[in-house]
């Protein structure tokens, strides 16, 4: 009972004490999951973001790294923290919705307020050195004449999408193949052991260097760092698929915390040497802001859990 | 590059310094259970993002050459492997520790390493073109012989037939825990989310070797610890040894080389494969497992080899070949450095400095080895009450970390218990962690090989035999089941010989160690 009471006498004084700490946010050090080992793309963007983030806020901004499971230990992590705008994650679209669509996972898409996203990785599909098409038209005569017999590998959840939904749209029968790792995939498209890779765009230099050849990549537009590469909407394929990072806060952190996180955001959000240093880390910076990311989620989720319940069978306890 | 500036370059301030630093951290964070290469470079990876690229990678590749041989100090003086790669090394190590040799043992350890680990580096700087072609050639049919035999080599390590098989069968039906691989099907996972997650090397490697030893540890009295003995042995002696056993090391580093090439082969498969091959060609084959250096200069050599190997696809081709070498190339794209052939031409200043600095990794490991041996010593000095807990407690923090999962933690300390148990009924630990590492390999590959056979609609037998180096591959592995035969008629020839002739007290200890 004496207990029940000091918790009632103490709510309001709780309350009060978050409320004043939303007014001067932050007064302390935050907190940023990545859920991804250092040295990847996603835990690069936290970086940059987090020393920019935190001069403009005037707050130190510690990057954690949470890996494991394919994203899904830190991002659950990210879920459960307090929503007082001290811990914050970024992390891969669309990768939280893979996973909460194919596990069964602690958090779903409500469990996060998204307050930004920086960058855009298209996917891409690279035809092996040795493969007998090099671009869409003789890809799709080739996969027409013998269905099922290009052997397309891939190493990872959004790879294994981005074969189903071409194969779907180009109305042709791929066969996927899992590989591992990213060096995995490389040694054995380079190695002619498979005829084509769904993989990152960001692969281009190192395929085409080996003799390989870009068949497309999964954008809307061509990108800068590849102007030569076509991308296969403007070649009658309407598919839109790549990762961008974005900056999330766990759901029902207060409006003002989140209105001064997201107009630090859109300060800092075309200062040259961030953006530098996003560009010699070879991530093609995307600003979008908290409005613009939020309908951008929204158009890709619908896609994405398309593709996924349209091939259940190839997710079953992945 | 001309060789002025390139000496220049090397020969910085903190070109050095990271180098040192770098093999030092290598060393400690090989040494201590649970700790490896991949955790150290990623705690340290943040680091090199303020530092200049060539001095960042510098420290991370003296990371990766120190941590293959930091796990044999401890293999070496209490039995445990720091890592993985290090469980030969304990084979042979222990034994001569057992016996008052460990200066001796850890001399054999940091000039074998010494020279594999200039084979592979020097491999690096001469043949990186045409390896990274060649590594290319390994398919799924390639891989799977490879790993194919790799498990046969098991039949080489000593003790009863049955129970290595046992052991090695053990590891293959961990390694199925999980989800499969390629079709994603649940096996032995009894609805339980950890489980789903599959069975690591780590937790297993922490509960077999290391809990393990150190609960039969538990109770023993301080006169039965081992202690440190002075040998008067010199440096140049060991050196000497070794260089006249120079096949040893040539055929260590030549398979270090080729396994180490092989993206997500590892190093285990190359270790194993050196040692036992060291123990086929061994006048005193029997003599393995009870202190042969022979067998620490096997696989030391091999061990070390595999560090210049694995980083030559990823400079050649942008490909890397171990998981710490994927570590070092995430670090070079932080500093907007693309890997490829285009490198020796847009950065050729920290491409040249980062190949010839890992040499200067090998002189580090070995200066700081050869004479780091008095102080790694004191390790025997520290009293088991004192050695237990501390061994106990990182090893249960390695296997946490890992995941940041209790369920390793659980699973390594289940492990341990059982292993002990192994332990006394000389069950070999050795082929459990082969099975465990191989048991993925040779599935995922096998399923790959069908997929692709039945996409391009040829018959299996003949997808898996359609290039030379698969055909040869596939000779080999036989090759070495007939040896793998002869060698255990002989060395049970061998043993029964030399237990007819001799039945001093100290020679039966030593088979009961054994």
């Amino acid at each position: 009972m004496k207990r029940t009471l000091a918790i009632l006498l103490a709510a309001p004084l709780v309350a009060a004490g978050s409320i004043a700490a939303a007014q001067d946010y932050p007064t302390q050090a935050i907190t940023l999951i990545v859920p991804y080992s250092p040295g990847g793309g996603g835990d690069t963007v936290a970086r940059i973001v987090a020393d920019r983030l935190g001069e403009e806020l005037g707050q130190t901004i510690n990057v954690v790294n949470r890996e494991g499971a394919g994203g899904e230990i830190g991002i659950a992590e990210m879920a459960r923290a307090q929503p007082d705008g001290y811990t914050l994650g970024v992390f891969g679209y669309p990768d939280n919705i893979v996973l909460e669509h194919t596990r069964d996972t602690d958090f779903d898409f409500e469990s996060f307020e998204y307050l930004a996203g920086f960058d855009l990785t298209p996917m891409g599909m690279f035809a092996a050195p040795g493969a007998p098409f090099d671009d869409l038209e003789s890809l799709r005569e080739h996969a027409e004449a013998q269905p099922g017999a290009v052997v397309v590998g891939e190493s990872g959840a959004l790879g294994l999408l981005a074969i189903l939904a071409f194969g779907d749209e180009l109305g042709v029968q791929l066969t996927p193949i899992r590989y591992a790792g990213g060096g995995e995939l490389m040694n054995a498209l380079l190695g002619n052991h498979i005829d084509m890779a769904s993989t990152s765009s960001m692969s281009h230099d190192p395929i085409t260097d080996a003799g390989g050849t870009p068949i497309g990549f999964f954008a809307d537009e061509r990108m800068d760092m590849f102007p030569d590469v076509p991308t296969f909407a403007e070649q009658g394929v309407d598919l839109e698929m790549g990762v961008g990072r974005v900056l999330v806060a766990p759901a029902g952190i207060p409006d003002d915390v989140r209105d001064r996180l997201t107009e630090a955001l859109d300060a800092m959000s075309d200062d040259e040497a961030m953006i530098n240093r996003f560009e010699t880390a070879a991530l093609p910076y995307q600003y979008r802001d908290h409005d613009e990311v939020n309908d951008w989620l929204e158009a890709q989720n619908e896609t994405y859990i398309r593709i996924i319940e349209e091939n259940e069978e190839h997710f079953e306890g992945s | 590059m001309d060789t002025l500036a390139l000496l220049g370059g090397l020969l910085a301030f903190d070109v050095l310094l990271a180098v040192f630093a770098g093999v030092l951290i290598g060393i400690l964070v090989g040494a201590i259970p649970g700790l490896n290469g991949a955790i150290g470079i990623s705690l340290l990876l943040p680091l090199t993002f303020a530092l200049e690229p060539q001095v960042g990678l510098l420290l991370l590749g003296g990371i990766y050459m120190g941590c293959m041989y930091g796990g044999s100090i401890t293999a070496i003086l209490i039995n445990v492997p720091g890592d993985v790669v290090a469980a030969p090394v304990a084979m042979e190590g222990y034994p001569m520790t057992q016996q008052g040799r460990a200066k001796e043992a850890l001399y054999y350890s940091i000039f074998s390493s010494m020279f594999g680990g200039l084979i592979g580096v020097i491999v690096l700087i001469l043949f990186t073109p045409p390896l990274a072609r060649f590594a290319l050639q390994f398919g799924p049919a390639e891989m799977f012989f490879i790993a194919l035999s790799g498990l046969i080599i098991v039949g080489a390590l000593s003790g009863s037939f049955l129970k290595a098989a046992f052991a090695v069968l053990f590891g293959l039906f961990l390694s199925t825990v999980g989800i499969d691989a390629i079709a994603g099907a649940e096996r032995f996972t009894f609805g339980s989310a950890e489980l789903r997650q599959g069975i690591s090397v780590v937790p297993v490697v922490l509960g077999l070797f290391c809990i393990s030893e150190m609960l039969l540890n538990i109770g023993k009295k301080a006169s039965e610890q081992v202690t440190y003995r002075e040998q008067d042995i010199s440096r140049m002696t060991v050196i000497r040894d070794i260089v006249r056993r120079y096949w040893i090391v040539v055929k260590g580093g030549t398979i270090g080389t080729v396994v180490g090439l092989l993206p997500g082969v590892g190093t285990t498969l190359a270790v194993f494969m050196s040692y036992a091959e060291a123990k086929r060609s061994s006048k005193t084959p029997e003599m393995f497992e009870r202190g042969n250096p022979e067998g620490i200069i096997a696989a030391e050599s091999a061990n070390n080899a595999t560090v210049g190997s694995s980083l030559v696809p990823l400079l050649a081709l942008g490909v890397p070949g171990s998981p710490t070498s994927a570590i070092i190339a995430g670090a070079l794209v932080i500093h907007g450095i693309i890997l490829g052939p285009s490198l020796f031409v847009n950065r050729p200043d920290v491409a040249f400095i980062f190949l010839y600095g890992m040499l200067l990794t090998v002189v580090a490991m070995t200066i700081i080895g050869a004479f780091g041996i008095k102080y790694f010593s004191y390790i025997l000095k520290v009293r088991m009450d004192y050695l237990v807990p501390t061994v106990l407690a990182l090893a249960l923090f390695g296997a946490y970390s890992l995941r940041n999962s209790l369920f390793d933690v659980g699973l390594a300390i289940a492990l341990g218990i059982l292993g002990a148990v192994f332990k006394k009924v000389a069950i070999p630990l050795a082929p459990i962690i082969i099975g465990v590492v191989l048991g993925p390999l040779i599935e995922s590959n096998l399923s790959r090989a069908m997929t692709i056979a039945d996409a391009r609609g040829m018959p299996l037998v003949q997808y898996m035999l359609s290039s030379t180096l698969a055909i040869g591959l596939l000779v080999l592995v036989l090759a070495l089941l007939v040896v793998v035969v002869q060698m255990r008629r002989r060395t049970a020839l061998a043993e029964a010989e030399a237990s007819r002739r001799t039945s001093s007290p100290d020679r039966r200890v030593t088979t009961e160690e054994a």
